[in-house]
């Protein structure tokens, strides 16, 4: 039971610190505009270059109101590979919890049908081992 | 060195005693019947308002609740910040996966008739809870400021004026004014980060306290036969049980959040007129749909109205039903069963009918 307790808890600090590491490396933001018309979520519309006449003062430009919908998109390939890594890492880590929990499950399920924590009824009652454990 | 962590733990107990906590943990015992799966329903809400605490607190860093920053804030969430689409992605799919196990968890209550005496407060502190739940998604929708959440915030927002004597108050509280405007958005948000919040903790916490207070429910059948329904430890059995439900649902909001993530409309123009299917959130396509099949007038007073009336005479309904429903193993308590039924089956042709 302590052994399942152990990997449960691997499982656990794997299944955070994984996609973290993964996604360190995916906030770097794009640098090319997005294909299609519409403003793609996670790209970075290039900054359009200004001509700028000189000495003379660049004069005050009023906000371009945004008339197309933001598209929720990858920024980048390096992005969409992490997030795709981070999904499956996500489901493989599921998985290998969900297991180990279903272990530990079954585990603590026979130990309440034995009545292993009933003093009454509990089979450690003369288990000779009782004084190693500390009982 | 050894760092011994009983002492450390003795420490702490000392200071919070938490010693009669843990063993009303490993004391407490869940009932085992056909019904069981219901009571997980429960803490996979509470699941998803962590989450969704964890990532409103994520946008909120960026978010501007302004007439000019409300839409351009959120374009940029989506559009600069390290995979900030699909922090709104989650934050939106777990307001939906929120409202459909609340909704879930409400209906196997009112099937298994679990709000009998002695569980009525905590159905009804649980019915003010979907209440708060459902004006969190309401003023969430009106966030990121686009021309449908406009329009749909401008008809919610005009039910209440079809109440006589404090309809007109309750419109113009909720806007800010007489329309939806820049003061209606800063409002919503202050609802949405402020104050609900609050409200829903304090509620929750009287909800949680009565659930441990009186337990879980036993089935009717079982009671009525005084039948001794086998028990499960809360600690480690029903936890364990719970994580892993906790960890599927996390795995599935976060592909659907991914696959399906919500975009954004150019920011509202409040001059222009209406776009064609405004619709609100799927958990007020039942409503939205009641209110229109009332014509304009029913006798001396608006077909809004009677709809309005008949909406909340339900919703009172539904509050006091541990009270209406006092006999639930009689045929009255069969009748409310089979409301039950028809409140569900109202609720899916209507949210349908107004999506065709």
């Amino acid at each position: 039971m302590r052994g399942i307790r152990i990997l449960c808890l691997l499982a656990m600090v794997s299944l955070v610190l994984t996609p973290l590491a993964a996604l360190q490396t995916s906030t770097t933001p794009a640098s090319g505009p997005p294909a299609k018309a519409e403003v793609k979520a996670g790209a970075k519309p290039a900054a359009a270059p200004e001509a700028k006449p000189a000495g003379k003062p660049a004069a005050t430009k009023a906000p371009v109101k945004r008339t197309e919908p933001v598209v929720p998109a990858y920024s980048d390939i390096k992005q969409r590979s992490a997030v795709i890594v981070f999904y499956v890492w996500l489901w493989f880590s599921i998985a290998v919890l969900v297991y180990f929990l279903l272990q530990w499950v079954k585990e603590a399920d026979r130990v309440y049908k034995a009545k292993y924590y009933e003093p009454e009824e509990s089979p450690r009652k003369g288990n000779p081992m009782a004084p190693a454990l500390g009982e | 060195m050894k760092i011994d962590l009983k002492k450390f733990a003795a420490w702490f107990d000392d200071r919070l005693a938490l010693t009669p906590i843990f063993k009303y943990m490993t004391k407490k015992e869940i009932p085992q019947h056909e019904h069981s799966l219901w009571y997980y329903t429960g803490s996979s809400i509470l699941l998803f308002l962590v989450i969704q605490i964890v990532t409103g607190i994520m946008l909120a860093f960026y978010y501007k609740p302004t007439l000019e920053g409300a839409n351009d804030s959120i374009a940029r969430i989506m559009t600069e910040m390290p995979l900030g689409w699909l922090v709104r992605s989650i934050h939106s799919w777990s307001a939906t996966f929120m409202i459909a196990f609340v909704m879930i968890h409400m209906i196997a209550i009112m099937l298994t008739k679990s709000y009998r005496k002695p569980r009525e407060a905590t159905w009804m502190t649980g019915m003010m809870l979907i209440v708060v739940s459902m004006i969190f998604g309401f003023t969430g929708y009106l966030l990121p400021w686009d021309d449908l959440s406009l329009s749909a915030t401008k008809v919610g927002t005009n039910i209440p004026a079809a109440i006589p004597v404090v309809g007109k108050w309750v419109t113009q509280f909720l806007r800010g004014g007489d329309d939806v405007t820049g003061d209606t958005l800063t409002r919503f948000f202050i609802f949405h980060v402020c104050i609900l919040p609050l409200v829903i903790f304090a509620i929750l916490i009287v909800h949680i306290l009565l659930v441990q207070k009186e337990g879980m429910s036993v089935p009717l059948k079982d009671e009525i036969a005084k039948k001794t329904v086998p028990a499960l430890p809360f600690w480690p059995n029903f936890v364990l049980r719970e994580v892993i439900i906790w960890l599927l649902l996390l795995g599935t909001l976060l592909t659907v959040s991914l696959l399906l993530a919500p975009s954004l409309g150019p920011s509202a123009d409040l001059l222009a007129p209406a776009p064609k299917g405004v619709k609100p959130e799927w958990y007020f396509l039942f409503l939205f749909q009641t209110l229109k099949i009332f014509p304009g007038n029913i006798g001396p007073v608006t077909g809004e109205f009677v709809a309005v009336v008949i909406i909340l005479v339900g919703i009172l309904g539904i509050f006091f039903v541990p009270f209406l429903d006092n006999k639930p193993e009689t045929i009255k308590g069969r009748l409310f069963t089979y409301l039950t039924y028809f409140g569900v089956i109202y609720a899916i042709v209507f949210s349908i009918w107004s999506l065709l």
